[in-house]
């Protein structure tokens, strides 16, 4: 980042290496840095229950979009459970607006590994997947390389710095389905299936990749595991908006702002705060709108929410959540009919088809959005749009249903009357035209 | 499973309390107050995929709705199914998934049984609100029998997922994401399966239907009739479907019969086999050297008139009869009884002879019993399953899918002793799903069992009791493993010492250890004894005698077992008694209140020997065909020929039948009312579903109006005052429940093998079979069962003719890139015997070396095989050979 006066400033932590001048991501610079300390004071010498309560006491918060604690999450696991345990390193960022795990692959891709090997030697995995977004061809060879020189180096594989502690790491690409994201449908498609969501309960924890045990976490989840330990979970647990939203965030900003990009900040700065002083404020000093303020999921807030802190709880409040930290800003002028359309579009796409709520609701929603935005909208639409969504909401197998639906439920709450205009305009059409035949089957 | 306080937990119901066990899902706790949850996905034989939403509840505590069909009942839950919430989710799901279905109600095969029209019908559906275009998937041809309309698939996945978990096969996969979630196959080719029809039978709407009848009725025109399927020894229950008493239709029921709903190929489309146009309608009889029609009283009286000639001209034993292990118990009963009676002779067999006899007899033996001790529900609760020539999944579908069930759901290690290769394929494969393997010839089963037996010894897994009472059997068996090398044993069976070592520990350490044999195991050289070496496996581990272990031989007819219950093989009496004991024979006397021929009667072969020999002059052969079963070797044709005078009782005219003076026709077991034993030994009820084609009769009738002729009335009014009487002559027979309940093992038999009859040819089974039949040729032929046939009469079903309609021969890759042979082309196979030609499917679950022909097309290949005897239950054994092949260019 560049330094901007009137911005403040605060210490980056996970982008902190990438933006030193000339540093490439290689394990070289990596360990220059202080790369694999963790790993050595760590492996052999803390016992992997002490870690989990580290990280635990850290505060430390899944970056994927749930925001579950990490370290409760892996206490979950059965203690007493004889035979092999698995991490999942969730690699498969495909949530529109967001984009901060592709540069943490792309450009230090040991920070990651190092806090995967950490993760298993705390639940005692020896075998860790990598599940990466197909697309990232680029982020999938450069882990693999990566792998391969941490594997050469002696901080992958068996017997990990002579300690005695097995961990070895594997890339996984997937193969273009959004819904592999969701950490059961992850485990589906690394077992060679269909990329399904499945039922839970039982959950990963103990029925997990091949009915094992498992633990999924998120790319930036685990890149932070190297600095909670070597910096103390006091420390990390002291950033941001303590108790229950801790450590930094990495923000992706998209949408009408001056500088989009990724921003590592503490949580609870402010939207505007973001916004206006780290993405340099709205493209042509234009009125902001709106803005969807963690990844597509996530219901649009708008403009009165500017304010709102960025941490779980406060946006939680506001009707939303801080989901992915995708932030995607939209100035004044943006037909917002339109924008919950185009992500509709997307959903209607990446609705994988397994429950019938969000698969005959999603073509339904995405055919009744088009005709609004088309100008052949009806009067009943608004309540049959509201409907459906209500009835897909909560009745799914995965969180996808909640997730589709929040574009169309937010934009109808916050900016109904640009629904109605459309609706309007195409009743008044309809007035001068016969409307055409319905294509009915 | 006993329900103590620790094992069960209560909840409510919409008010009801409830107990059921811990474990049970919400929606199954539900059924059991009567309250039916409405759902697509679940199914109680699938996982819950909770993927419909149909069956939502509001369960106390929980905020959102909850699946009922994947939510465990837990203690003290209060469920609500009926509330204004629910009944809106319900409605809602339903409006979903009625937005793009078809509602091409009318002309659809499920319209009327349809749990999509049903529940729209219950919710109160009106106008959609759906006016979007709706999805349409392009009509796509997907296979011969089976038909797919995806506009109308509620995407439940109930049919990949039964495929899948219940069948092994796989032959199914939903395609495409989101609403264009199709079912397909995997791959462009069209459907090739097992061809259960599991699919049609789970789709809860008309998405996959079965083409043999496609749009001919609507599910309320149907006339049902519940009753046993007709092909293999599993004794499925199946429910005929007939309009104006024409089939249209089998299915089972959920839960129906010993094959709990599941049905094969053969039971879901054979059903058409007696339909056939060929089926003989009127008597037959031999004028001027040919066959002719003639009236019911023309053919009885010359009948009866024929055999009183040969009787009085020649003695009874100069007559024989031969009966299908095809026919009811009441016929196989009432057929030994006139040949013992009206004849006068013990002259009788049926087609238990073909292999069955040889686990019968080992049985008697070893344990006592002439039937299993096990039901299908101790297959399904094993814990250590040992399969031993059994090709299960295309000779005993059904049993196959308890094996299935054990080991996916359950997780039984499995053993194998098979002549299959693991391989993926279009039908599922057994050993696929092995912890050990020994995939060795037909003709090494034997041995193979003989080195699990060493192995037993060796690592010193001999029970210890038996070791410590019975010191001289253990000594004797030992002794005799001892002269088998390892090297020979290990050349043999082609597996190592360590595959058998793992078998033998897991057999000894498994709780409920089951034995299954099959048919290529039973019609093998050397069968009984191999069937002994099994037996003696279960007693040298200490498994005979404990509960949920023991030995099950598979039957290929479906009632082969009620042949040799009912008396209808030569040595045995009715109930499996002895003939050549005084007391059973006095026993039977008493019944019959009629004295018993007392000379042992001849087997098949023997008769067939004594025919050619001019002994034997006359023939009653009801629905067997040995001509086109036996080897040429054996000369079945030209003995038969001999006779002064054949009568056949026949569905149609086969190679045995088109050599008769008499032919009488027959009804099929679809026209006729009865009992049929399944190999588990449960007695089930046969119920006509259509009437006698033509002129046929029952079996038993022709019988009963022939023993009038004689002199010697047998005469029932019906089936069953027949059944009546085998009641009071067959302990067993009276309990017709939903279960069979299994004998337990004669511990007196048990010491009386152990105290030295076990002595009896000792020798000769633990001995290594030697080198294979030495016609010629290095390739082992093998005859085999095929999944779509059983025996001649499937090959006259249309349904099972599209799915496999000729011979072909099996082949392994290897062998066909050696040969440089591909599906399709031409061989020629020949011996010292003779040769045949056929054409070849290459298929990589055929071992190297090996080569499968499907024993149901013709009898081209009958003068490769030799056939020999057993000394001990005089099984003719016929089923391999050594040939070369080579291809035709």
């Amino acid at each position: 980042m560049s330094a901007i006066e009137h911005m403040p400033t605060y210490e980056p932590v996970l982008l902190k290496n990438m933006s030193q001048p000339g540093y490439t991501g290689s394990l070289p610079d990596y360990e220059k840095t202080g790369g694999y300390r963790a790993l050595r004071n760590i492996l052999g010498k803390v016992a992997p229950a002490d870690v989990t309560q580290l990280v635990i006491k850290s505060g430390l918060r899944g970056r994927g979009g749930a925001g579950f604690p990490t370290g409760v999450k892996w206490g979950f696991l059965p203690k007493d459970y004889q035979g092999p345990r698995y991490l999942c390193c969730n690699a498969d960022e495909s949530e529109p607006g967001t984009f901060k795990d592709r540069q943490l692959i792309e450009r230090d891709p040991h920070q990651i590994l190092e806090g995967i090997v950490l993760a298993c030697y705390a639940i005692g995995a020896e075998s860790a997947y990598i599940y990466i977004r197909g697309e990232f061809v680029l982020g999938a060879k450069i882990l693999e390389q990566a792998i391969g020189d941490a594997r050469a180096a002696g901080y992958i594989g068996k017997n990990i710095l002579g300690t005695g502690v097995h961990a070895d790491v594997w890339v996984h690409r997937g193969a273009g389905a959004y819904i592999c994201g969701e950490e059961t449908a992850l485990l589906e498609s690394l077992e060679g299936k269909r990329g399904l969501p499945r039922v839970k309960p039982p959950f990963p924890a103990t029925h997990g990749l091949y009915n094992k045990p498992t633990v999924v976490n998120n790319v930036e989840t685990l890149a932070n595991l190297p600095h909670i330990i070597n910096r103390g979970p006091e420390w990390f647990a002291a950033i941001g908006s303590p108790p229950k939203s801790t450590g930094t965030r990495i923000f992706c900003v998209s949408g009408h702002v001056k500088r989009p990009g990724n921003y590592e900040v503490p949580m609870g700065i402010t939207f505007r705060e973001l916004i206006y002083e780290h993405a340099g404020g709205m493209r042509g000093d234009k009125a902001i709108k709106a803005f969807i303020p963690g990844g597509a999921s996530a219901p649009f807030l708008t403009p009165d929410h500017l304010d709102v802190k960025m941490d779980f709880e406060s946006v939680a409040a506001a009707g939303s959540m801080l989901g992915s930290g995708g932030v995607t800003v939209m100035e004044e002028g943006t037909s917002m009919v339109w924008a919950a359309l185009r992500l509709m579009e997307f959903f209607y796409h990446e609705s994988c088809g397994k429950c019938s709520p969000c698969r005959e609701g999603s073509s339904w929603l995405v055919q009744t959005m088009r005709r609004i935005v088309a100008k052949r909208g009806r009067a009943q639409d608004l309540e049959t749009l509201s409907d459906l969504c209500k009835n897909i909401a909560g009745r799914t197998v995965c969180a996808f249903g909640d997730a589709e639906v929040s574009p169309i439920m937010s934009t109808l709450k916050h900016w109904r009357h640009e629904y109605l205009a459309l609706i309007h305009e195409a009743e008044a059409a309809h007035l001068l035209r016969p409307e055409p035949a319905a294509k009915r089957h | 499973m006993p329900e103590s306080k620790t094992d069960s937990v209560r909840l409510t119901i919409d008010g009801i309390p409830v107990t059921v066990p811990k474990g049970t899902l919400v929606i199954e706790a539900a059924r059991r107050v009567g309250v039916m949850i409405p759902h697509f996905c679940y199914h109680p034989k699938l996982k819950p995929d909770a993927n419909c939403r149909m069956c939502l509840v509001e369960v106390e505590k929980m905020p959102k709705l909850q699946t009922s069909c994947s939510t465990v009942a837990t203690e003290g839950m209060a469920v609500r199914t009926a509330t204004t919430v629910v009944n809106d989710a319900h409605k809602s799901v339903l409006e979903f998934i009625l937005a793009n279905h078809p509602l091409d109600c009318p002309v659809c095969d499920q319209g009327g049984r349809c749990d999509l029209q049903d529940f729209s019908h219950q919710y109160t559906a009106t106008a959609s609100r759906f006016v979007e275009t709706k999805r349409i998937f392009q009509k796509e041809y997907f296979s011969p029998l089976i038909e797919t309309q995806m506009n109308r698939c509620v995407q439940c996945l109930r049919c990949v997922r039964y495929c899948d978990e219940v069948m092994d096969v796989k032959a199914l996969a939903p395609a495409g994401r989101g609403t264009m979630t199709e079912i397909k196959t995997f791959g462009t080719h069209e459907l090739d399966c097992e061809f259960c029809g599991g699919c049609v039978q789970i789709c809860p709407v008309g998405a996959i239907t079965s083409r043999l009848s496609m749009y001919e009725y609507r599910p309320w025109m149907l006339k049902r009739a519940d009753t046993v399927c007709q092909f293999c020894g599993d004794g499925c229950q199946i429910t005929v479907q007939t309009k104006d008493n024409e089939l249209i239709e089998v299915n089972s029921e959920y839960g129906a019969g010993r094959n709990s709903g599941d049905l094969c190929a053969r039971g879901f489309f054979g059903f058409r086999a007696t339909g056939h146009p060929d089926r003989l309608t009127k008597p037959l009889i031999r004028r001027n050297g040919a066959l002719v029609e003639t009236t019911w009283e023309e053919a009885l009286e010359y009948t009866a008139q024929q055999i009183a000639r040969i009787k009085n001209a020649h003695g009874a034993q100069a007559f024989g009869g031969l009966i299908s292990g095809r026919c009811t118990n009441e016929e196989l009963y009432l057929f030994q009884k006139f040949m013992r009676l009206a004849i006068g002779t013990n002259n009788l067999d049926s087609s238990a002879r073909y292999g069955h006899m040889n686990g019968v007899q080992a049985m008697r033996r070893v344990q006592g019993t002439h039937r299993w001790t096990l039901s299908f529900e101790e297959i399904v609760q094993a814990d250590v399953l040992l399969l031993v020539g059994t090709n299960v999944t295309e000779t005993n579908p059904i049993t196959g899918l308890k094996v299935k069930e054990a080991v996916k759901k359950r997780q039984a290690r499995l053993f194998t002793i098979e002549s299959i290769r693991p391989a993926i394929g279009t039908i599922s494969n057994i050993t696929n799903l092995v912890d050990q393997h020994v995939c060795a010839l037909p003709t090494q089963f034997g041995g193979a069992v003989l080195a699990l037996l060493k192995a037993v010894v060796e690592s010193r897994l001999v029970d210890q009791r038996l070791q410590h009472e019975s010191p001289d059997y253990v000594g004797a068996v030992t002794q005799a493993l001892e002269r088998l090398s390892w090297p020979e044993l290990e050349a043999a069976t082609g597996a190592a010492r360590d595959t058998f070592v793992q078998m033998a520990t897991g057999l000894a350490q498994g709780r409920r250890v089951v034995v299954l044999a099959g048919q290529e195991l039973l019609r093998s050289a050397g069968g009984y004894g191999s069937c002994l070496l099994l037996l003696d496996l279960l007693l040298l581990t200490g498994k005979l005698t404990e509960p949920g272990c023991g030995f099950a031989p598979l039957a290929e007819e479906n009632n082969d077992q009620g042949a040799v219950e009912s008396g209808a093989v030569a040595e045995l009496l009715p109930g499996g008694l002895d003939l050549a004991n005084p007391e059973a024979r006095a026993r039977i006397a008493r019944a019959w209140k009629a004295d018993l021929p007392l000379a042992a009667g001849a087997t098949l072969v023997e008769m067939i020997d004594r025919a050619r020999s001019g002994l034997v002059k006359g023939m009653l052969i009801v629905g067997e065909n040995p001509v086109g079963s036996l080897p040429t070797v054996v000369g079945a044709k030209e003995a038969l020929q001999r006779l002064e005078f054949l009568v056949c009782q026949e569905l149609f005219l086969t190679e045995t039948a088109s050599l008769a003076h008499v032919v009488l026709p027959a009804a099929s077991s679809l026209e006729k009312a009865g009992t049929f034993t399944n190999q588990e030994g449960h007695v089930q009820a046969v119920r006509p579903a259509v009437d006698p084609i033509g002129e046929s009769r029952p079996d038993w009738e022709i019988l009963s109006a022939l023993s009038v002729l004689l002199g010697t009335p047998l005469e029932y009014g019906d089936a069953k005052e027949l059944l009546k009487e085998i009641r009071g002559v067959i302990p067993g027979y009276g309990l017709l429940g939903p279960a069979p309940i299994p004998p337990k093992v004669d511990r007196a038999a048990v010491e009386r093998y152990l105290a030295g009859d076990y002595r009896r040819a000792l020798a000769a089974r633990y001995t290594l079979a030697g080198p294979a039949d030495a016609a010629g040729g290095t390739t082992h032929l093998g005859l085999f069962q095929s999944l779509f046939h059983s025996g001649k009469l499937s090959t006259r079903s249309k349904g099972l003719l599209q799915i496999e309609a000729q011979a072909a021969l099996r082949i392994n890759p290897a062998d066909a890139a050696r040969l440089a042979l591909a599906d399709g082309d031409r061989v020629r196979l020949s011996n010292r015997r003779g040769e045949v030609t056929t054409t070849v499917k290459v298929l990589e679950r055929v071992p190297e070396g090996s080569a499968w022909f499907p024993d149901h097309f013709g009898q081209d290949t009958a003068k490769l095989f030799e056939c020999a005897i057993d000394p001990d239950t005089n099984v003719p054994a016929f089923r391999t050979a050594s040939v070369s092949i080579a291809k035709i260019s």
